[in-house]
């Protein structure tokens, strides 16, 4: 499988050079959406609108079809918030994942990587902003050295993966289209920062920007426009007008395929087309396809009813696969097509064991590997299947997925069958062979081994796998009980080591590639809920936080370290593969089943969406991967 | 009309005629055995029979009377446990109890049903197979449960045959019945109304009853937290007082604060009541008489006023017990009542609030049934309680 | 009258003092605040948090203050007209609003006007025919809508109403109406998206309505001079409408302060359902949010309306009734 694709991808590769190298002969079809306007000389007809080099995108190489401008699509929403789902969907990235999740330029024409710290960046000449101005290395240079180290609009200092031993690049533009980045030591987080579905901005649009500025416009005015706009002074305005990653501000320039229109508070964000975005398909068509996207926001239990009722042409948000049934009901009626994409995490629900909780007893119990073995083998995992997924998922630890080139079935097994008896017999030997009158066992200091497991409270399958995994584990002689919770009182809880266990899901990047951060795996994050206080040591570099005392995960710590400093992609699978190891065979989380279906309803008339692909937002975007801006409506109308 | 008897001659003296019978003075007003009966009864007495006017309260009066003896025994009643789940048998429909098969009298019973899952859509069908009949058992051996927690038993009112299954309203998406389910929730959603009635009562009376004993300024300010609640929407107010409940309370715990919440936002409308029936009341003669007869103010209030007002009291509790029921699945949806492994009415409605129940599960909406039927007859017992609690009108 | 009036207006202040404190207490009570909330938030979306630039947000809103201090801060505002900050939205309190109020003041207005039509008839019915099968009837049919859950029903009739009727589901217009300019196809749009939530609003508040209508109707039934009126021959219609039904109405003129909390607070949960863009949702999220000024200046705007409405209602209720007036001053 994976050959295949190999084979594929430098086909597309070869293919898509090919093409590039013909790109200045190909003539360009103007966007009927544009005619108008070029018509009255308001913008350039398309030639001139496009970068010298576009990125040329064979469809064909793709196994889609080349389509035709037009149409409106319509998505719903549950949050005014997701407003930044259009940055995910859009995914026009200085580099990008390709569909094999494969590192490839994208806004750049290209970048040199040298000894893993040295970063070279190319743009492509002639390439523009949504507003028609140019995109140069005079933005990079402004967001570098203007925003980024300008401490009164950065208090943080330079973001985490622009930093490599706590030292910042060495920055310099070569000239108007090449910037370099330079670090002492190699820097694997950069590219894979920059591909992320939250990228790292290097560029924020200059010429906008500028005028926000207090050292562009003098203190007294920006604090003068300020106060006008009703901020508290210029950098709340500044850090809220340039936002990228929420595109709320509908005059900010962007290089995504649409730029929203409408400034919130409202109900529904209108996205038109960016007349300047730089892929092409190889009919000579400027893409996007389709003209406008158009997010209605909804209150999120009515958004599988309404998709359902035919008001979404394409959506996999807040429907899951409990709305499946529902959805394939009205399929024909409707006019969509119900898809069933693969669910990205680990594990769809997975149990961790705080081995940062407060109490003594516990924690030393819960540190010890063989009581987490116990756990995972106590576990039916076909029942769960069955009960809550038709038998559909894969019933595994809390491991990558078979997409992943990092699958391996030892992973993926290790102590994830359904064995009471040895279940039972490691629970004897970690201390808990005292039973009270009614089996439940007694921990060494005579409590019952009673469990509390805390959930944020949202999801219907949580609670329910839960339901079963307490009597799976009364098996064991472990008394389950759930308590829900909300989100933030869930996190707050779990830093201060007040939760004992916690359910959420499993990995979020379950079809990983080496040359991705293996952060995930180690103490690397507060908000990690199987170690929030050695997370946040990992996090801080040890400033504050506990350090792990736990050889195992001390291990990972120094793989991860060690990962943050390697050159080439063979060092980090292997030190992927070491930690793949240690934490599903240390069971670090306890897994139940992945490769969930999610539900993705399409409309009939909208073509190019994949048939069968895995729905993720790390690393996938979500359909960002999968080029949103190449899905196109049949005669280019939309659904109404 | 006209005079037939002519009168005397003009300078006649007019007739004169005496009755030789004794005058009873009290034939005038005289009353009869009914209405002495009446002037005479008590006042409960009284409000008894102006309450059985309401044919409707009687009736619910005694469904709810019924309905909380069930309560006691639900585990009894109910055919399975509330968490009992059967994977085999997700989402199905309820069965119907039939009593004839093929002709012939067999007693109450249902069909065997078989599953099949229909891979194009994943819905579970399920199928009838009529020759296969469950006949339902009864006063038999089922799941166990601890009665009340405290005595172990396993004997239960109706089972489902040896083998067979018996889903009286359907399962839900784990399995379980929720007939069953139903029953256990009724245990909290009843109780929750009536122990958050009496938080409400005990400081509507003590709260209004200073207020309107004392007056002057504690009137005053009484009145004031009267007019702030009353100004505040209420569900800001209990979503706060549910935010300050510490998560780590026992389920028990939350229950328990949850009926206070409830409570101690709904009292002001009983102080209110109490308060203006004080101040009427204080007016009538007959307190006026017992202050002339020297009695004092204790005695005044627990003999004279309290039981004026008591009844009118009673009525309005009555009707607020719906509030409560309502007001316990209101929080449930925003999340901060009571949550599964709780089973709750309110939980079981949370949990059928979406669009899959709505179109293909419908009869997970059954609770509502219960929900319904317990709020209408609390307020026709209120009505009919009201309608009597002034008996002498 | 003029000292009455002035006494009222006093007594006003301290309860409007008392309602803010109270606010304030609602808003602040639930542990945490809105940056931890957000924080929360971020991280379950994968993003990376600045710490330090969350701290820096908490100093500029002054969460490093004492909460007393917090609080004359923001009465001080809000006297001055300034409403606070949505942290959420970023905008100022009454930009978020905006909109929103006049859609809810149509929503609440439509439904009392509902609630009035189908509770006067059926209030005077069942107290002329008190006891009849058509009063047990009637007044089943009004607490039906008072039993069922706002929010299941509202889910039900969403989901029968697109089967049946073609409705687009929730909201208070069609998608395409959003953002435009009000026209006459928008209207429509509206009006057809009002049934279902006035229906299910309404309905909740009728059987109370009802309920009143007839027990103050019943009162005055049984006065002296109905029965004059009556025994001289009066026709019964007559009899019913030209007094008894008028002073039952008094109740009507007290209610007028806490109508509307009551109908924008009974409406939270089906406007959530229904996802209106009405202000429940907004205050419900704020709350839930501890976007706290947003929640707390918008609860006070609540209590504000029905503490003058109530004022209102005691003016009227003083300048119809001269006995109110008097009791009211010799009482209070």
């Amino acid at each position: 499988m994976s050959c295949l694709r190999l084979a594929l991808l430098s086909m597309l590769l070869l293919l898509v050079l090919g093409v590039q190298a013909n790109a200045f002969a190909m003539t360009f079809e103007e966007t009927p959406y544009f005619n108008d306007l070029v018509k009255a000389g308001k913008i350039d007809p398309v030639a001139k609108r496009l970068p010298q080099q576009p990125r040329v995108i064979d469809l064909g190489a793709l196994g889609r079809k080349p389509g035709v401008h037009g149409g409106k699509l319509r998505m719903l929403m549950g949050s005014k918030k997701d407003v930044r789902m259009m940055v995910y969907y859009g995914y026009s990235r200085l580099v990008g994942y390709d569909l094999n999740y494969k590192l490839q330029p994208d806004i750049l024409a290209n970048y040199d990587v040298e000894d893993g710290r040295i970063f070279t960046l190319h743009l492509r000449p002639g390439h523009r902003w949504s507003d028609g101005a140019p995109f140069t290395t005079e933005d990079f240079r402004f967001t570098y050295e203007d925003v980024m180290l300008n401490k009164k609009l950065r208090r943080g200092g330079l973001p985490n993966s622009m930093l490599v031993n706590g030292k910042g690049p060495k920055f310099t533009v070569i000239d108007e289209v090449t910037v370099r980045y330079e670090w002492d030591a190699p820097n694997p987080k950069f590219l894979p920062a920059l591909a992320a579905p939250l990228p790292l901005y290097l560029t924020y649009p200059s010429t906008y920007m500028k005028q926000f500025h207090a050292d562009f416009i003098g203190k007294e005015q920006v604090e003068a426009l300020a106060k006008k706009r009703k901020y508290k002074h210029w950098r709340a305005m500044f850090i809220r007008l340039g936002r990228q990653n929420r595109p709320e501000n509908p005059d900010l320039p962007t290089l995504e395929p649409w730029f929203n229109t409408i400034a919130p508070p409202s109900e529904q964000f209108v996205f038109k087309r960016n007349p300047y975005f730089h892929r092409v398909d190889s009919n000579g068509r400027q893409l996007p396809y389709i003209d406008i996207v158009e997010m209605n926001i909804s209150s999120p239990n009515l958004i599988p009813a309404k998709t359902g009722a035919g008001e979404s042409d394409l959506q996999g948000r807040y429907v899951s696969f409990e709305d499946y049934t529902f959805l394939k009901q009205s399929e024909k009626r409707q006019g969509y097509n119900v898809l069933l994409w693969k669910s990205a995490v680990g594990s769809k629900v997975a149990i961790r064991p705080n081995l940062n909780f407060k109490d003594d007893t516990w924690r030393a119990v819960m540190q010890d590997a063989r009581f987490r073995r116990a756990l995972s083998l106590g576990i039916n995992r076909h029942e769960i299947n069955m009960v809550t997924f038709f038998g559909l998922g894969k019933e595994v630890a809390d491991s990558p997925l078979m997409q992943s080139p990092l699958f391996n079935p030892e992973f993926a097994s290790a102590w994830a069958s359904h064995d009471p008896v040895l279940a039972n017999r490691l629970l004897d030997q970690v201390g808990l062979e005292k039973r009270d009158d009614d089996g439940t066992r007694l921990l060494p200091d005579g409590k019952r081994a009673e469990l509390i497991i805390e959930t944020a409270g949202e999801s219907t399958v949580e609670t329910d796998v839960l339901q079963l995994i307490t009597d799976h584990w009364q098996v064991l002689g472990l008394k389950v009980f759930t308590r829900a919770t909300q989100r933030d009182i869930f996190r707050s809880r779990l830093k201060a080591g007040n939760t004992m266990m916690s359910v959420w899901s499993g990995l979020d990047n379950a079809i990983p590639q080496p040359s991705m951060s293996p952060e995930e795996l180690a103490p690397s994050n507060d908000s990690q809920t199987q170690w929030p206080q050695w997370g946040l040591y990992g996090m801080t570099g040890g400033k504050s936080g506990i350090e792990p005392d736990l050889a195992s995960a001390k291990r990972l710590l120094l793989l991860w370290q060690e990962w943050q400093q390697s050159r080439d992609d063979e060092t980090r699978e292997r030190i992927w593969n070491d930690m793949l190891k240690l934490y599903t065979s240390e069971v670090f989380s306890i897994g139940t089943v992945n490769s969930t279906l999610q539900p993705i309803v399409v409309s009939k008339k909208l073509n190019n969406v994949p048939k069968e692909e895995v729905y993720s937002f790390q690393p996938g975007s979500y359909f960002g991967v999968f080029m949103v801006d190449t899905f196109w409506f049949q005669d280019g109308l939309g659904s109404d | 009309m006209k005079m037939t008897s002519p009168l005397p001659p003009p300078g006649k003296e007019m007739g004169h005629y005496v009755s030789e019978a004794p005058f009873d003075v009290m034939s005038i007003e005289k009353i009869s055995p009914e209405q002495e009966k009446i002037y005479l009864a008590p006042q409960w007495k009284l409000m008894w029979w102006k309450f059985r006017q309401h044919r409707i309260a009687v009736w619910c009066g005694v469904f709810l009377a019924i309905l909380y003896a069930t309560i006691f025994i639900s585990e009894f009643l109910a055919p399975y446990n509330i968490q009992t789940r059967n994977v085999d048998n997700i989402y199905s429909p309820p069965q119907r109890v039939h009593l004839i098969h093929e002709g012939e009298f067999v007693g109450p019973f249902v069909y065997r049903q078989n599953y099949k899952l229909n891979m194009e859509t994943l819905k579970r069908e399920y199928t009838k197979d009529t020759s296969k009949v469950d006949k339902i058992r009864f006063f038999c051996t089922g799941d166990k449960y601890h009665w009340w927690g405290l005595v172990a038993m396993e004997t239960h009112l109706f089972c489902p045959a040896n083998g067979g299954e018996l889903f009286l309203l359907g399962t839900d998406r784990l399995g379980r019945d929720m007939f069953s389910r139903i029953m256990g929730g009724a245990r909290i959603s009843l109780t929750i109304g009536l122990l958050g009635v009496m938080v409400s009562f005990v400081l509507g009376i003590v709260i209004g009853g200073m207020a309107g004993y004392y007056g002057g300024w504690v009137d005053m300010v009484v009145q004031r937290i009267i007019e702030v609640l009353q100004s505040l929407p209420s569900i800001p107010l209990w979503l706060a007082l549910a935010a300050i409940m510490p998560v780590t309370w026992s389920p028990l715990v939350v229950y328990f604060g949850i009926t206070v919440i409830l409570g101690l936002l709904d009292w002001t409308g009983l102080a209110r009541a109490v308060r203006s029936k004080l101040f009427s009341l204080r007016e009538e003669d007959y307190v006026m008489a017992a202050q002339l007869m020297g009695a004092k103010p204790k005695r005044i209030i627990s003999l004279h006023l309290v039981p004026g007002f008591m009844s009118h009291l009673i009525a309005t509790a009555t009707i607020a017990i719906p509030t409560m029921i309502l007001g316990e699945t209101a929080l449930s949806f925003l999340g901060l009542g009571l949550r599964p492994p709780i089973t709750s009415w309110g939980v079981l409605l949370i949990e059928a609030q979406n669009i899959n129940v709505v179109a293909l599960y419908p009869w997970l909406m059954l609770p509502v049934v219960p929900v319904v039927l317990v709020i209408l007859a609390f307020n026709f017992l209120g009505d009919g309680l009201r309608d009597a609690a002034d008996p002498y009108k | 009258m003029l000292r009455y009036i002035a006494w009222r207006i006093t007594v006003m202040v301290p309860t409007l003092l008392m309602i803010s404190a109270l606010v304030f207490a609602i808003i602040e009570l639930p542990p945490g605040d809105y940056f931890e909330s957000y924080v929360a938030e971020l991280q379950a979306q994968g993003e990376n948090v600045d710490l330090k630039a969350i701290e820096a947000l908490k100093v500029q809103y002054g969460f490093d203050k004492p909460p007393v201090e917090r609080y004359f801060h923001w009465v001080w505002g809000m006297l001055q007209g300034d409403f606070g900050y949505s942290f959420e939205y970023e905008l100022p309190v009454t930009d978020v609003v905006g909109d929103r109020l006049w859609l809810t003041m149509l929503v609440s207005f439509v439904t009392i006007i509902f609630t009035w039509l189908i509770a006067f008839p059926i209030g005077i019915y069942s107290a002329t025919h008190q006891y009849s099968w058509g009063d047990y009837g009637l007044t089943f049919v009004g607490l039906l809508g008072l039993a069922t859950p706002n929010f299941l029903l509202a889910l039900v009739f969403l989901y029968l109403a697109n089967l049946w009727f073609g409705t687009s589901i929730g909201h208070l217009m069609d998608a395409q109406y959003f953002n435009q300019p009000m026209s006459w196809a928008k209207a429509k749009s509206i009006m057809e998206h009002l049934i279902i939530p006035v229906i299910i609003i309404g309905t909740a508040g009728t059987a109370g309505m009802i309920r009143r209508i007839r027990a103050n109707l019943l009162d005055e039934l049984q006065k002296q001079y109905v029965i004059t009126a009556r025994a001289k021959g009066l026709h019964p219609f007559k009899a019913l409408m030209k007094y008894p039904l008028r002073m039952s109405m008094n109740f009507f003129i007290s209610d007028i302060g806490s109508i509307l909390p009551a109908i924008i607070s009974g409406a939270e949960i089906t406007a959530i359902v229904l996802s209106l863009e009405t202000t429940g949702p907004l205050l419900i999220r704020a709350l839930q949010a501890q976007d706290m000024y947003l929640a707390g200046s918008f609860l006070m705007f609540l209590a504000g309306l029905s503490v003058i409405g109530v004022l209102i209602s005691d003016f009227a209720l003083a300048l119809l009734d001269p006995r109110i007036r008097l009791q009211g001053a010799h009482t209070k």
